[in-house]
Formats: structure tokens, sequence, C-alpha cells
């Protein structure tokens, strides 16, 4: 799975050399970042829970969607958010995008799920839920743009 | 191909759960250690051909027959090739060792070997005699424990002591290595 290191052993695999110190430069850079990610990763897998049910609360509140399919609306968005909790871990998009968005346009089509209300439910999460009240600024910078990944790929 | 992050991924997505607090302290200590691990793989790059040449000489001295006429080293261009596996077995545990996690190991290098040394009548115990002696001298070269010289310059200036946990991981990639030819 793609991250940092995985990306650099590659690249030195391929062309058969020793990690060489530019490689070593570039694993460093992404730990300086690693941080804030780890942070948001802990509390976002502490509010899992919570920003998935305020997100579907807050996207059913207005009865444009069936109230039957909630549960699996709810389960669904707790699935992605698992993802993106993956992906702060991982550091890059990988596990989002090879468990998540690759073959994800085939089923909405085939079983003609409303896209739309995924797409309310995150930027509901990113725009109303208050997240600086449970992590770092930088933590949520990190988790913010995942969320903004998420939405242009489901969009 | 696994490192440290993803493999906590993978296992976590075995049992559907998000990673919490008790999966990334480990996580929180590979990052803290980055530089010793950047250290300790240097200890490696550093020194490749010295650990890869001491050992495959250090096989032939414990037999010398290796060497002799209908030895497995005999002509040069055998003892050449036994000195490249050598070095490609050390560049797959610096990867190993930089990444935390062993899948490039086992995925890129040991799986198959064994056959592979079995179909080219490569004796597998002389080849786990080498891959002891390049374990013991990386591990020594690492905690600064060999006789003589420091061998290999950190970008952390720091003690090759500080390495001593990273050189006990390194040691078990060797033991992986060993195993698979066992």
């Amino acid at each position: 799975m793609k991250s940092a290191v995985t990306t650099v052993v590659s690249a030195a695999d391929a062309a058969g050399r020793f990690p060489s110190m530019s490689d070593f430069e570039s694993v460093k850079g992404s730990f300086d970042r690693a941080k804030a990610r780890l942070e948001a990763a802990e509390k976002l897998a502490s509010c899992l829970d919570k920003f998935t049910n305020l997100a579907v609360d807050a996207v059913y509140q207005n009865g444009s969607y069936e109230q039957a399919n909630k549960d699996k609306c709810v389960r669904d968005i707790h699935h992605y958010l698992r993802l993106i909790n993956y992906c702060l871990v991982t550091g890059g998009t990988g596990p989002l995008d090879e468990w998540g968005i690759s073959g994800m346009r085939e089923i909405i089509r085939i079983q003609l799920l409303p896209t739309a209300a995924y797409i309310e439910a995150f930027i509901f999460i990113r725009d109303e839920i208050k997240i600086n009240d449970v992590m770092s600024q930088q933590a949520e910078t990190e988790f913010k743009g995942l969320l903004d990944y998420l939405i242009n790929a489901l969009a | 191909m696994l490192d440290a992050f993803s493999r906590t991924v993978v296992s976590a997505d075995a049992k559907g759960a998000a990673i919490g607090s008790e999966d990334l302290a480990d996580l929180r200590k590979y990052v803290a250690d980055a530089n010793k691990r950047i250290d300790a793989t240097l200890a490696i790059t550093q020194n490749v051909s010295c650990i890869a040449a001491d050992a495959v000489a250090g096989m032939v001295c414990e037999n010398t027959g290796l060497t002799q006429p209908g030895g497995h080293c005999y002509p040069t261009r055998r003892m050449a090739a036994c000195l490249r596996d050598g070095e490609i077995i050390l560049r797959y545990v610096s990867y190993a060792l930089l990444a935390g996690d062993p899948s490039v190991l086992e995925d890129r290098c040991l799986n198959g070997l064994k056959e592979t040394y079995l179909a080219l009548g490569v004796p597998t115990s002389n080849a786990i005699r080498a891959v002891e002696i390049m374990k013991i001298a990386t591990v020594a070269i690492m905690t600064e424990t060999n006789t003589g010289r420091k061998m290999f310059k950190g970008i952390n200036s720091g003690s090759g002591a500080q390495c001593k946990d990273i050189a006990a991981e390194a040691a078990s990639y060797f033991d992986l290595v060993i195993e698979a030819l066992s």
C-alpha cells in the first residue's frame, strides 16, 4: 500500500539500489507531518460514532431521503470515516483509493444510490461540526483535506 | 508492500475497526525513532561490500573445499554470484528496516529463494552460514560493538548504543532469511 516509505522503497528497488540520502530525507519529511495526522486519527477514532450520527441526523432531518435507508447510510458513512482514519495513519490516500473509491462508481450506478446524501453528510462534517473542539488546528487541516478528497471523488 | 503504518491499517481493516490510541502508540514510537532507524539503515548501506565480502570469506574459510575445483564457489564466476546475492539480501534487509516491516523482504526476495537455490544446486547450508555472519556483522556495526573504528556516519551523531532496539529488529529480518532457506 502506498505511503511515503513504500514509494521510496519501490523506486529504490526498481533501480536496484540501496536507499540513498535523498530517500532518507523524503522519509523524514513525511514524519514531520506525522504528529498532526496521528493525532487526527486518534481523535477521529474516538468521535467516529458521534460524527456519523450527527451527520446522518442532519441529512435525514429535512425529509428528502427515505427514512428506511438511514441505517445503511449510517453504515456507509461510518465505513468511509474509518477509511479516512486509515489514510491519516498511512499518510496517503491509499486506503480510501483501494477500499473506498475504486469500484465505487460502478456500485453506485448499478444500485441507483443517491450520492448526494453522502456528499451532504461529509460536507456537514467538514463545515458544521466543530472539529476544532476535539483536535488541534493542524490535525483538523489533515482531516479536512481527506474529507475534501472524498467529497471530490464522490461528486 | 507494507510499512509499519500500512501494516497497522491492514490488520485494523481485518477487524473492521478504526485505529485508536492503543495501536497508535507503536506508530508514535516508530516516528520518534525515525532518526535512529535511518542511522541503522545507513550502517548497512555504508558497509555493504564489507559485510557481504566478509561473510562470504568467512563461509569459505570454514569450508575451504568450496573454492577448490569441484567446490560450489569454483570458479570465480560462482564466487562472484555468491557476493552478489549477499548484497541483494542486504539491500532487501535495508528496505525492510527502513519500512519497519518485513513484507518487502518476504515478497520480493525470500519468496521462492530456497527453491531457486535448490534448482541451481546452491548448498543452502553454506548460504545460511553466510547470512548468519552478515547478521552478526550488521548488528555489531550498528551498535558500534565491532572491534576497531566506528564504521558508519549517521545523521544523528549519536552513539550506536541508541540503535540497539533497531539492531534487534534488523537481526530479526536476517533470521527471516535464515528461516526461509532452512
